[in-house]
C-alpha cells in the first residue's frame, strides 16, 4: 500500500467492542481525496461508532483510524485541518447561532469574523441572531455545516447530513460536497438512505453489522451486483406493454408511484417495442443500477436493525 | 487563555448567569441582616445550659474583630452555592445540551478544555466574590456604625477574611467543576450539590454534635473534613476556641479541589463521548 496522503482517511483493524455488541468489528478502509465518499449501511450498522472514533470522541477496542498517520487527538491544528458535523442538535439551547460559532472561534484561535463568513455560506445569515432553539432541523444541519467550515478545513466529515432536510435542503448539500469535493477536499458522508448516496457519491464504503461489506467507486459496486440495468416506463396500458415485453424475454414487476420496471432490457428496446406494438408510453428512463436491491444482497441476512 | 476565554464566552451567551445573579442578589441581602441580627445578640447567661466550650464561643464570636470579619464576608455562604453550581453546571452542560462534541472536536486535548473549565471556574469564583466584597464594603461600614463598634477596616484581621473569603470562593469553584465532572448529570449535579452544601451543612454539624457527645469528644475534631466546615473554619476572624487552627480548613478544601481535579481530569479522558 502506498504512504497515504495527510487528507486521506485510514481505518485500519479498527474495532469496538460495547459490553455485549461489537458495534465495529475489525474495520478497515480509505477514504481519497477529492472525490465524494459514501458510508453506507443500515441503522445500527456501526457508522456513527466509527466516525466518533476517527475523531477522539471513543476509543477503540482495537486498530487505529488516522488522517494520513495522525490520529485527531494529535492533529497540530484540528479546527483548520478536518471539520465535522455529527449530530444536528449539539448545540446549546439557549445560545444564538453566532455565538456557537463564536465560541468555537475562541477555542480554536480564529477571528470572529470567519462566524459570519461561514454563516453567508450557507445561508444563516437572516438567522444569525436567533437562539438555536428556534432553528429547524434543517437550520440545524446548516449551522452544523457552518461550524465544521470555520477552520476551512482539507476533510469533512458528515453523519447522516440529509436527515431532517427537505428535497431542497437536499440538492443544496449535494451541490456543495461535490463542489468542496471538487477543491480537491476529502469528503466522507454516512447515509443509511442509498437513493441520496446514488446521486452524490463517487466512492461508497459499505458496511453492515459492524463488518466491511464492500467498497469502491459507485458505477463498479453497483455494476458489478445489480444483475444489468433498469428500465422505467409508464403507461395507461399495463397489459399490452407487458406482452410486448415478454417477447423481448424482459420481465416487468411493479415499480413505485404506478410505473413499472424493466430489467433485462435496454431503454431503445423498451421503447422500440412499445412503438410496434401501439402502446401509449409517458416515461421512459434508464435507470441505474438499483442501490436498495444491490444494498440488500450485498448486506443479506445483516441488514436488520440492531 | 483562549480556552479560559472560550468557556468565559459560554458562560455569557446562554441566560444562565444572570439568572444565578438574579437568585443571589435577595438572598445575599439577607446574609447581611441575619448576619447583622447575629451580631445583636447578647452573651448567654451563666444558667442557660449551655456547655463552657459554647458560651466562650460565643464570646469570642461577639468579639468587634469577629463581628466585623462575619460582616464584611456577608454572602458568602450564598455566593459560593451559586459558583459551585455554576461550575458544575459549565461541566454538566456540555452533557445536557450535547455540546460535548463540539467542544472536544474543537480542542480534542480533553484535559486543557478541562483545564480551562477549572480556569473559568477560578474567574468565576472571583467574580462573584468581588462583587459581594463591594457590596459588602459598601453596607457594612453603616451597619458597624450602628452596633457602635467602628468599621474596623483599619484591621489587618477583616482583610485577611476578605482574603480568605477568596480563596473559599476559588477552591469552592474547582470543587465544583470537579464534582460536575463526577456527577455527570446535570440535574442530579445540581440538585446533589445544592443539598449537601445547604441542608448537608447542617446536618453534619448535627450528626458530629451528637458523635462527640455520646461517642467521643475527639471525633468533632474531625468535622473540619467537611467542606462546608473546612471553609467555615477558614475564614473565621480569629481561632475561636475548641476548633482546629484555620489553615487546616483551607488544607482540608485545597486538598477536595485537587483530589477532583485529578479524578474529574482523568475520567473525562477516558470516557467515550457519545
Ligand atoms: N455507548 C454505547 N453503548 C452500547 N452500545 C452502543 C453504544 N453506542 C452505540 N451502540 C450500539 O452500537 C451499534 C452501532 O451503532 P451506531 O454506530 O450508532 O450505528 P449507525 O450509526 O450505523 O446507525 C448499535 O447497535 C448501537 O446500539
Ligand atoms: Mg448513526
Amino acid at each position: 500500500m502506498s504512504a497515504p496522503g495527510t487528507d486521506e482517511i485510514v481505518v485500519d483493524h479498527l474495532t469496538k467492542q460495547y459490553k455485549k455488541l461489537r458495534a465495529v468489528d475489525d474495520l478497515s478502509f480509505r477514504v481519497r481525496s477529492g472525490r465524494v465518499t459514501g458510508f453506507l449501511g443500515p441503522n445500527g450498522a456501526g457508522k456513527t461508532t466509527t466516525l466518533r472514533m476517527l475523531l477522539g470522541l471513543v476509543a477503540p477496542t482495537a486498530g487505529t483510524a488516522t488522517f494520513g498517520d495522525q490520529r485527531y487527538a494529535d492533529l497540530h491544528d484540528p479546527v483548520r485541518r478536518v471539520g465535522a458535523v455529527l449530530e444536528a442538535s449539539s448545540a446549546h439551547r439557549g445560545r444564538t447561532g453566532r455565538n456557537h460559532l463564536r465560541m468555537i472561534c475562541r477555542a480554536a484561535g480564529l477571528p470572529d469574523t470567519r462566524s459570519d463568513e461561514v454563516l453567508e455560506m450557507v445561508g444563516l445569515t437572516p438567522a444569525a441572531n436567533r437562539k438555536f432553539k428556534g432553528y429547524s432541523l434543517g437550520m440545524k444541519q446548516r449551522l452544523g455545516i457552518a461550524a465544521a467550515m470555520l477552520g476551512d478545513p482539507r476533510v469533512l466529515i458528515l453523519d447522516e447530513p440529509a436527515n431532517g432536510l427537505d428535497p431542497e435542503g437536499i440538492r443544496w448539500m449535494r451541490d456543495l460536497l461535490k463542489a468542496l469535493a471538487g477543491q480537491g477536499r476529502t469528503v466522507l458522508v454516512s447515509s443509511h438512505l442509498l437513493g441520496e448516496m446514488q446521486l452524490l457519491a463517487d466512492d461508497v464504503v459499505i458496511v453492515a453489522a459492524g463488518k466491511l461489506i464492500r467498497q469502491g467507486p459507485v458505477d463498479q459496486v453497483l455494476g458489478d451486483m445489480s444483475g444489468g440495468v433498469v428500465v422505467r416506463v409508464r403507461t395507461p396500458q399495463t397489459e399490452a406493454l407487458t406482452t410486448a415485453l415478454s417477447e423481448l424475454s424482459a420481465t416487468v414487476t411493479p415499480g413505485p408511484e404506478g410505473s413499472l420496471l424493466v430489467h433485462g432490457a435496454e431503454a431503445a428496446a423498451v421503447g422500440h417495442a412499445a412503438f410496434t406494438a401501439g402502446v401509449e408510453l409517458h416515461e421512459l428512463a434508464t435507470e441505474r443500477g438499483d442501490l436498495e436491491q444491490v444494498f440488500l444482497q450485498l448486506t443479506a441476512g445483516k441488514a436488520g436493525i440492531r | 487563555m483562549s480556552l479560559v476565554n472560550a468557556e468565559l464566552f459560554k458562560v455569557r451567551t446562554t441566560s444562565l448567569w444572570w439568572i444565578m445573579g438574579l437568585v443571589l442578589l435577595p438572598l445575599y441581602a439577607a446574609s447581611v441582616l441575619v448576619n447583622w441580627a447575629n451580631s445583636n445578640v447578647t452573651t448567654p447567661p451563666d444558667d442557660a445550659g449551655v456547655t463552657d466550650t459554647q458560651s466562650a464561643q460565643i464570646e469570642a464570636a461577639l468579639e468587634p474583630i469577629n463581628v466585623a470579619t462575619n460582616l464584611y464576608t456577608s454572602g458568602q455562604f450564598f455566593g459560593i452555592l451559586i459558583v459551585l453550581l455554576l461550575s458544575a453546571i459549565i461541566v454538566t452542560s456540555e452533557f445536557f445540551h450535547l455540546t460535548a462534541t463540539t467542544t472536544f472536536l474543537t480542542t480534542p486535548r480533553r484535559e486543557s478544555v478541562i483545564l480551562a473549565k477549572f480556569g473559568a471556574a477560578v474567574v468565576i469564583g472571583l467574580a462573584v466574590w468581588l462583587i459581594t466584597t463591594v457590596l459588602n464594603l459598601i453596607v457594612v461600614p453603616p451597619i458597624m456604625n450602628n452596633l457602635e463598634l467602628g468599621s474596623q477596616l483599619g484591621e489587618p484581621a477583616v482583610w485577611r477574611a476578605i482574603g480568605l473569603n477568596a480563596l473559599a470562593f476559588v477552591l469552592w469553584g474547582v470543587l465544583g467543576v470537579g464534582a460536575g465532572v463526577l456527577i455527570r448529570s446535570q440535574i442530579a449535579a445540581t440538585l446533589i450539590l445544592a443539598i449537601t452544601y445547604v441542608v448537608g451543612s447542617a446536618a453534619v454539624s448535627l450528626i458530629f454534635f451528637l458523635l462527640s457527645e455520646y461517642v467521643a469528644e475527639w471525633i468533632s475534631n474531625l468535622q473540619v473534613l467537611v467542606p462546608t466546615s473546612a471553609s467555615q473554619l477558614m475564614i473565621s476572624g480569629t481561632d475561636l476556641p475548641g476548633s482546629p487552627p484555620r489553615w487546616v480548613g483551607a488544607v482540608v478544601l485545597i486538598g477536595y479541589a485537587i483530589v477532583t481535579g485529578f479524578l474529574g481530569t482523568w475520567l473525562t479522558k477516558r470516557r467515550d463521548i457519545s
